[in-house]
């Protein structure tokens, strides 16, 4: 019985794989876009347990935010062809909205919109509108702009993804830190006019005049994820069709189906905060033997520091300690890291790692100081404040090895006179005979 | 008093060098308390002299300690030697109120607060 309740969890688990902050989306929809066509996507993330709400970019309600606080948990735009948003839709709302948590999914467009200048924003430099990624590699019935791509695998994209479709434009990644390519265009492909090759060339005199990116080969990102320091995440995708179930069922030039779905999936899951999210529980820190925590410690000691850290796991909603990480480190800083070292997991406890190390020959105020930022994981951030001070006054040594000679010859002074005195006491008889005598 | 001992001075045998001629006197014209006496000046010189030399040569760090063990010989010599001069016949004319006993004393007392002071400046 207890077993079949336990399938029955893991079951509802499956079907409930929600985010890490909440499953409540905004879907901004184009006009001319219908629901229908990307049935696939959508309906896929009903089915995981989220609760979508449609709008219209036209629509006043339901707004993305109220008095201040989101009204949503994520918010998808694909708007692409929408010129005008309504007057709550601006950059700086969903700008302020990322700030408070809010994750965001943007399809961008190949005209000037609202998208694109949030865009460069964040570091994405976007080419001259009406400038698609064209391939005429490898030789295929479609347009030139519709490209299948074999995604290189990272930390989001599955080693195993067929390959892909793709139609939209490319953006070079500017050299902004918390910028994630997720996806890399083909190396033989390259943006420009549509219909004419020739229309390269303004491409690359847009390029060497701007001095900005240069949107062909593998240097330019058609899928771009953005972490902000607060852990919230915005994905750009160069083309909406990408989530779409034409390109979905569409089957690969090798026959097999497309790896589109499962793409759109994995970077919906990015987004939205299933996977790759990581937090630090607790950290405690205590003297080598001991096991509470001082309130100062002496230079020198030998200290041991301890994180807890756990990953979200989609799949039963739940944070699960994690001991995956194996390049962690830990610094214990004054202005400058005085001691930096690694924080490898313990072997049979999960989500715990520890590290013990020798305090530097200098006191102050320490920082016990986490800062762990992978690409495509959400970051760890850690600071824990402690004093470290120099020995008491009886707190060092007191006989040392090296005084050893001194100590001797001290000893041997007293031991002498002593005998000395003894000697010259019981001589004082003879003394005294030889005196009689 | 310790009687003087009359120098028996050999004229037998010359004497091979000043210095065993120094050396034969001394052991010839010295008493046997003084002799003890001396005995002990040297240990303590030697000892004093070992310790300066680890203190250039190797280390002065713990230097209360060195300070300490090195002042214990100067010290004690110190205290011996007075010891040594007020014990000595050939001086009774100059201590003239100090018996050996009373100097005895002095001695004793002296080593005693010097021991007092090393031992608390050693650690």
């Amino acid at each position: 019985m207890l077993s079949l309740y336990l399938i029955l969890a893991a079951f509802v688990g499956l079907l409930q794989a929600k985010s890490s902050t909440g499953d409540s989306i905004l879907v901004i929809l184009d006009n001319k876009l219908n629901r229908s066509d990307y049935s696939l996507f959508f309906d896929g993330l009903e089915g995981q347990g989220y609760s979508l709400t449609f709008r219209a970019p036209g629509d006043t309600t339901p707004a993305i935010k109220e008095h201040d606080t989101p009204n949503f948990d994520h918010v998808i735009v694909f708007a692409p062809h929408t010129k005008s948003f309504s007057p709550d839709v601006t950059p700086q709302s969903l700008v302020s909205s990322l700030g408070k948590g809010t994750n965001l999914l943007l399809a961008l467009s190949q005209k000037q919109n609202l998208v694109n200048s949030l865009a460069s924003e964040f570091s994405l430099i976007l080419p001259p509108p009406q400038t698609p990624l064209v391939s005429h590699f490898p030789a295929r019935e479609e347009p030139a702009t519709v490209i299948p791509i074999t995604p290189q695998p990272n930390v989001i994209v599955d080693p195993d993804l067929p390959p892909i479709w793709f139609s939209g434009i490319p953006v070079a990644p500017g050299n902004n830190p918390l910028l994630f390519p997720i996806l890399r265009a083909p190396a033989e492909s390259f943006a420009s006019d549509a219909t004419v090759d020739s229309g390269a060339d303004s491409v690359l005199e847009a390029a060497d005049r701007g001095g900005e990116g240069l949107w062909a080969g593998s240097s330019s990102s058609l899928i771009t994820g953005f972490q902000t320091r607060n852990g919230a995440r915005a994905t750009w995708v160069g083309g909406v069709e990408l989530f779409s179930d034409d390109f979905a069922k569409k089957h690969t030039l090798g026959g097999k189906k497309s790896g589109n779905a499962q793409l759109s999936k994995d970077v919906a899951a990015w987004t939205f905060q299933e996977n790759l999210v990581l937090r630090i529980d607790s950290v405690s820190h205590h003297k080598l033997g001991g096991s509470e925590t001082p309130e100062v410690y002496t230079t020198n000691d030998q200290i041991v520091y301890i994180a807890h850290i756990s990953k979200y796991d989609p799949a039963t909603s739940s944070w699960v300690p994690y001991s995956g990480i194996s390049d962690l480190q830990l610094e214990f800083t004054m202005l400058d890291p005085h001691v930096r070292t690694s924080l490898s997991p313990v072997p049979d406890t999960p989500g715990e790692y520890s590290v013990t190390f020798r305090a530097p020959d200098r006191h102050g105020v320490f920082k016990f100081v986490i800062d762990y930022r992978r690409k495509g994981w959400s970051t760890l951030q850690s600071s824990t404040t402690v004093p470290v001070v120099p020995p008491r006054h009886d707190g060092y040594p007191r006989f040392l090895s090296a005084a050893w000679p001194y100590y001797t010859g001290a000893i041997s002074t007293s031991i002498g006179f002593l005998l000395f005195s003894l000697l010259w006491l019981a001589g004082g008889e003879d003394k005294a005979k030889t005196k009689k005598e | 008093m310790a009687p003087q001992k009359t120098a028996t001075k050999p004229q037998t045998s010359a004497p091979a060098s000043p210095v065993e001629s120094l050396w034969k006197a001394y052991s010839d014209n010295t008493s046997k308390r003084l002799k003890f006496i001396d005995s002990f000046l040297v240990f303590l010189m030697l000892s004093g002299i070992v310790q300066f030399l680890y203190c250039i040569l190797v280390t002065n760090f713990p230097f209360n300690a060195f300070l300490a063990g090195f002042s214990s010989c100067v010290g004690q010599f110190v205290l011996t030697a007075s010891l040594r001069s007020q014990v000595n016949p050939e001086n009774k004319e100059t201590f003239k109120e100090v018996s050996p006993e009373r100097a005895f004393a002095d001695f004793v007392v002296g080593s005693i607060v010097l021991h007092f002071f090393v031992f608390n400046f050693l650690g």
